[in-house]
């Protein structure tokens, strides 16, 4: 809090974090649920400002006030970056038990805590789940470019985020790319001498040292799971979706070779090596299974999974990397398509519902073939450029009629000035709608850091069509991350419906949906 | 309940920062609580929500030393306590520290520094009963503490050693010579905000 100058007034100062109420904010309508909380896009009363309003739930009595959302709290305030999520403000809603105790500054006692937000329309994740979605190889350069930018911010800032993941990653309608969810990040010195805990990153993105129990890391831990992001983007699915960790460290040494003390030296050492090492050597095959990447492409990867995490690459090393200088070249992120918002959060009501609509579409025989696999990302040379590129999905299925441009979403006040009807050049998405249950009642922030057993298996048994193995995504972090148990959709509760689509009649007549 | 061993003993088994601390805390506090019976000061509203009716019978340094004791946290949390203090003060200019409230923002503030440093720490249930506060009454000097602190809950390790060497220097002035033990690095100390190393003038 700053001082006035003597005889001056600070009227321009922003107000000091916690003092404003929530009430500054008109609630629009709710993006995800989580055991930890709720998120909600908000618009700011004042200024008209469109936000994300993360609600921290402060119900669990004993714990207090939520050691994520200290954690979360502490590392945004001090990291001001343009591809890392920013947090504008706490604000404070009056709590139940104000006038019991009859304070005479009534706004003592705090009832709930909401963090505030920038707002971002989507994710990496619920948008690669977009059925019939395609990323151009521009395009993923682009959004690789941002996550390494934004994650070399962090590292060189000593804060390791510990839950890279691809809801995680927000993505807003400018193309802009955020780091979000610092719920498990923590701050790290150099000498890695710290006693971290290894219960971090979701499972299917976690490191091999930290899977045979490391508490000794650093950055090198997030880069592995930037390999699996990159990974996925170009394979069009998960790469590593182990169940448990015994299975996740046998698929990552089933891709990547056994460890030793040749191709990692003093792996020996680490806690359940001998746990977990596998009866005889396996290979690496690393570069047989994605053949079909680019040189380029291959090389970087292979850089990020490499199992020694002092040899695995860096963030900035990895910015540096060939692929990035070489064609295509990453585009601009302006030039990418605008997707219609892709969190619309459904209730359990709404579901049932789209169940019910699914079933008729099935019937109707209108329902679009279900995708549990992403398309790989069209292979294509140049710069991408909206205006000539085909809608994302328009090849995989012509029969679509075409989005009619404009703003169709309800809340269509883009921030900033890219306002006007060519907000969705791209014809919107097309695949927005037709599977209502992607993301299904997952959504959120499935698994959390400790997905182990619950997690899996992906695709089973939700009778959830078309469901992504991450469910929705609540990219602020709604999911609770620090239970570990949590189904393979997310912390059963989170119904996160960032991923779906279903909203009000009108997309549905567009896309001949039975009403 | 709250007696534990006499002074010898719990500077045997006490980190020498928990010992410093409560040497220059029990300092402050008498010498406030003096000046407000003296009435020549009154002390502020700001930090009125810490504030308890009797003061408690245990001493500030057997306070210290049983949190020290049971909850575990690093010796650390200790001088990220104090500096959160220090800034309470700070931003409360016309509060005191003293007997009446000392113990409450002790309790308050070594467990959201805990929370802050620690990978592994103890619910605020548990440091409810270390400190001799309700788990309600704790959980909302907690979020108070937050709020006055601006949720500025990060120290960076200039300020953490400016700090130290503030609490070695006041010991110093005391006459004791002892310096305080190089403490364990903290991996959460890392160079962020809170770059208030005036803060130290105040003290």
């Amino acid at each position: 809090m700053a001082v006035a100058a003597p005889g001056q007034l600070n009227l321009d100062e922003s107000p000091s974090w916690g003092s404003r109420s929530v009430d500054c904010f008109e609630k629009l309508e709710q993006i995800g649920e989580g055991t930890y909380g709720q998120v909600y896009m908000a618009r700011e009363i004042k200024t008209g400002e469109i936000v994300a309003l993360k609600k921290i739930r402060m119900d669990n009595e004993r714990e207090g006030f939520p050691i994520t959302a200290i954690r979360e709290i502490k590392i945004l305030k001090k990291l001001h970056h343009e591809n890392v999520i920013q947090l504008k403000e706490i604000v404070t809603s009056p709590g139940p038990e104000k006038d019991e105790q009859g304070r005479p500054d009534g706004n003592k006692y705090k009832g709930s805590i909401y963090m505030v937000f920038e707002y971002m329309d989507h994710d990496l994740t619920g948008l690669a789940d977009r059925p019939g979605m395609r990323f151009t190889v521009p395009q993923i350069k682009c959004y690789m470019r941002q996550l390494l930018t934004g994650l070399h911010y962090c590292h060189v800032n000593q804060v390791l985020h510990r839950d890279i993941k691809g809801s995680n990653l927000l993505i807003d309608n400018e193309g802009n790319l955020k780091l979000a969810d610092f719920g498990l990040a923590r701050s790290f010195s150099n000498d890695y001498n710290g006693n971290l805990t290894n219960r971090v990153i979701t499972l299917w993105y976690r490191p091999p040292e930290l899977l045979l129990g490391t508490t000794k890391y650093g950055p090198a831990v997030d880069m592995w799971s930037v390999g699996c992001i990159f990974a996925e983007l170009l394979h069009g699915k998960p790469i590593l979706p182990g169940k448990n960790e015994p299975e996740q460290l046998n698929k990552i040494f089933d891709l990547c070779g056994s460890p030793d003390e040749v191709n990692w030296p003093g792996v020996s050492k680490i806690p359940w090596y001998n746990n977990f090492k596998p009866s005889r050597p396996m290979k690496r095959r690393l570069r047989e299974v994605f053949k079909h990447f680019d040189r380029h492409a291959l090389e970087l990867l292979e850089r990020m999974l490499t199992l020694d995490p002092t040899q695995r690459i860096s963030a900035k090393d990895a910015f540096d990397a060939e692929y990035f200088w070489n064609d295509p070249l990453p585009c601009d992120p302006k030039s990418l398509p605008k997707y219609e918002s892709s969190h619309e959060f459904q209730t359990k009501k709404k579901r049932q519902q789209q169940r019910q609509h699914e079933e008729t579409a099935k019937r109707q025989k209108l329902q679009h073939p279900q995708q549990h696999q992403r398309l790989p990302p069209i292979q294509q040379t140049g710069q991408a450029h909206p205006q000539l590129r085909p809608g994302p999905n328009q090849p995989m299925h012509p029969s679509q009629p075409p989005v009619v441009a404009g703003p169709s979403h309800h809340y269509g006040k883009p921030r900033g000035p890219s306002g006007g009807p060519n907000r969705y050049p791209q014809g919107g998405n097309p695949g927005a709608g037709y599977n209502p249950n992607r993301g299904g009642p997952g959504g959120g922030y499935s698994g959390g850091p400790y997905p182990p057993q619950g997690r899996g298996p992906p695709y089973g048994g939700s009778g959830m069509p078309g469901a992504g193995p991450r469910g929705g995504s609540a990219g602020y972090g709604v999911g609770n991350s620090n239970f570990p148990q949590q189904g393979p959709y997310g912390g059963g509760a989170s119904g996160s419906g960032r991923g779906s689509n279903m909203m009000g009649g009108n997309r549905n007549q567009q896309y001949g949906w039975p009403q | 309940m709250l007696n534990g061993g006499g002074d010898e003993e719990s500077e045997a088994t006490t980190p020498r920062v928990v010992t410093v601390l409560s040497q220059v805390l029990e300092r402050r506090v008498n010498r406030n609580d003096r000046l407000l019976e003296s009435d020549s000061v009154v002390t502020g509203k700001g930090l009125n929500v810490f504030q308890g009716a009797r003061a408690p019978s245990i001493s500030v340094s057997k306070y210290l030393e049983r949190i020290y004791r049971y909850t575990n946290c690093s010796p650390s949390c200790f001088v990220v306590g104090f500096v959160y203090i220090d800034q309470l003060l700070h931003r409360h200019p016309d509060s005191l520290l003293f007997s009446l409230n000392v113990h409450r923002l002790l309790v308050t503030s070594i467990m959201v520094a805990s929370k802050v440093l620690d990978d592994e720490h103890y619910n605020n249930a548990f440091y409810a009963r270390v400190g001799g506060v309700t788990n309600s009454e704790l959980n909302k000097l907690e979020l108070e503490l937050l709020c006055l602190l601006d949720f500025g809950v990060t120290v960076t390790s200039r300020v953490f050693d400016s700090y130290c060497l503030h609490l070695e220097k006041e010991l110093l002035c005391n006459g004791s010579g002892h310096r305080i033990e190089k403490l364990p690095s903290s991996p959460s100390l890392g160079e962020t905000e809170i770059p208030d190393s005036d803060s130290l003038k105040g003290l």
